[in-house]
């Protein structure tokens, strides 16, 4: 080998080992709280690196008779699904009126819609704590779904207006010809056609209501309603110093996301993309 | 022809629009009207609501806990753009490239805790900085470097530094990929001009790579400075904003002002406060960057 070809070679292997220690740097801490949580608590006290000498299920049966982990993760399922579900449908059909039809209003709605894009939503959370307390609708889910569906919208339109400016006009027109409906037609031609832009409208989303937290915080205040990460609260208060159950506590919220990544991170890459770009 | 068939009435128009539109206006634009509204009054979420001009704007402005927590914010973004921005520029470029292999492989895992809650990342990094139970001592005392373990998050100080870290870890990922997207689309014949013409890969990094990158760089800035002006979960779950109040973000002293001090005119003033500063910070790092670009 030359003296070159050697360089070359140190110079890849330190590369490799670097991103490597990277790698293990981001995916470590959460192996290490899979298995810990496959030992008794003793066990992480003895030595809190060591494998699971037989792995324990103690833990997560705790962590759903004791800690009700069920109640909460039953709540995000349905809070997360039915928010995707209505922002996709909202934000469709506002999009597609925005993107196809000229009326007067066109551009300053969206504008107005766009905007929302820059509202720092933190800022929101007293007035919007304030504003369901005088309509009496604390403490309830639809109040978190509606919200959830409003924050996902400007990102949503935003998607999908530029998605369906793209489709070209001639198969709509064509359906229109032969007599079809607006909403036969949205169903039968657009819809099908965006589906690109709805897979990342409904990543964003679920993931965005699967992980949110303060507004929860905010307005959810009996144990049967809230989520998994208002949940994740109550049980570290539960079992303060027991380690090895939060870690089962915490695996439950993460492996329902573990198993999409690793399913289809390349679109939900795309999507958290395109989401950042656009903000 | 063509423009009658996209000539709307107003019946099908409202009921595309409309369930969107009302949704937007009741949960952002009323919001936004009720916290001016309220925040000119003295109230504390009973019936009893005394009329008090800009007295709680007046406050704001001279409340040194309040700058302070907005000082934290600047001292997360401060960090962010540093840590996430450098290394999630140094990570897409060398996954780029020709020496590393599985390039797939860490690109899927350093993404990963991107898409993890919040609300966990901080339990988990709370259990990492445990003084008696957590990995990072473990692995202090493991190199025998004891004496570099500290309070992470109990000494006032320095808790802000210790709390920041987690954030940063959570999003280079993010960066990483937003640098790569933006490297991919940069033309590989620029590349191999170069490489023909002599140009070292830190040549190639520094001449090519780097002044490409604008666009992107713009975007990673603002994202950063835009995701740190509303940082709430991690720093609620690992320190609570204490000790004290000294690890406090602008968004929690809001929470603290209404839950704990049941101050909500005051909290609606220090939420349009929010809104002012994070816009601001927004768009003065816009203009900045736009005005940097056009030089």
């Amino acid at each position: 080998m030359t003296r070159h070809g050697i360089g070359r070679g140190v110079q890849g292997f330190l590369i490799n080992a670097s991103v490597l220690f990277f790698s293990i740097l981001c995916l470590f801490p959460i192996i290490w709280m899979g298995y810990s949580s496959l030992k008794t608590k003793q066990e992480f006290a003895r030595d809190i690196i060591s494998l699971p000498t037989s792995p324990q299920f103690g833990n997560y049966v705790d962590a759903f008779r004791v800690g009700e982990m069920q109640i909460y993760f039953l709540n995000s399922v349905l809070v997360a699904s039915v928010s995707v579900i209505a922002v996709v449908i909202a934000a469709f059909l506002a999009s597609y009126a925005l993107a196809r039809y000229r009326f007067r209003l066109n551009a300053p709605l969206f504008v107005l819609f766009i905007s929302g894009l820059l509202v720092p939503v933190h800022g929101l959370l007293i007035p919007v704590f304030i504003l369901f307390k005088r309509l009496s609708m604390l403490n309830n889910r639809i109040s978190l779904i509606l919200l959830y569906v409003a924050y996902g919208l400007p990102l949503a339109i935003f998607l999908f207006e530029s998605f369906i400016k793209s489709i070209p006009r001639e198969m709509e027109e064509a359906s229109y010809i032969d007599g079809a409906g607006l909403f036969l037609t949205l169903r039968r031609i657009i819809f099908p056609m965006a589906s690109p832009a709805m897979a990342t409208v409904t990543i964003l989303s679920f993931l965005s209501a699967w992980n949110e937290f303060p507004f929860a915080l905010v307005l959810l205040k009996s144990k049967a309603l809230k989520t998994l990460p208002i949940g994740l609260t109550n049980f570290s208060g539960q079992f303060v110093t027991d380690y090895t159950k939060l870690m089962a506590a915490l695996m439950i919220t993460i492996v329902p996301m573990m198993i999409v990544y690793f399913l289809s991170y390349k679109t939900i890459m795309r999507g958290m993309l395109a989401g950042a770009v656009k903000q | 022809m063509q423009n009658s068939l996209f000539k709307p009435r107003f019946g099908p128009l409202a009921l595309l629009i409309g369930p969107a539109l009302v949704l937007f206006i009741v949960f952002v634009i009323v919001p936004i009207i009720l916290a001016l509204w309220f925040s000119f009054f003295n109230w504390s979420g009973g019936k009893s609501m005394s009329f008090a001009g800009l007295a709680n704007y007046a406050n704001l402005i001279v409340d040194a806990q309040f700058w302070a927590t907005f000082g934290n914010n600047i001292f997360l973004i401060a960090f962010c753009l540093v840590g996430q921005i450098g290394i999630g520029f140094l990570l897409a470029m060398l996954i780029c490239g020709r020496a590393l292999k599985l390039k797939e492989f860490h690109r899927a895992v350093i993404f990963f805790p991107v898409v993890i809650s919040a609300v966990v990342i901080g339990f988990m990094w709370s259990m990492i900085y445990n003084k008696d139970f957590g990995l990072l001592n473990y692995l202090l005392r493991g190199l025998g470097l004891e004496g570099w373990i500290r309070p992470y998050l109990d000494e006032p100080k320095t808790v802000m530094l210790y709390a920041s870290i987690p954030v940063v870890w959570q999003y280079i990922g993010l960066y990483m990929v937003l640098f790569l997207t933006g490297i991919q689309s940069i033309d590989p014949a620029i590349f191999e001009v170069a490489e023909i013409d002599g140009a070292s890969s830190l040549q190639r990094a520094r001449h090519i790579t780097l002044p490409l990158l604008m666009d992107t760089l713009k975007v990673a800035v603002m994202l950063c400075i835009a995701g740190n002006m509303k940082i709430f979960d991690h720093i609620f779950i690992m320190t609570g904003g204490g000790p004290g109040k000294s690890s406090m973000v602008m968004a929690m002293y809001a929470y603290n002002q209404t839950f704990e001090m049941f101050k909500l005119g005051y909290s609606s003033a220090i939420s349009i406060g929010i809104m002012i500063l994070s816009l601001g910070m927004i768009l003065a790092s816009r203009g900045l960057l736009r005005a940097r670009g056009d030089q």
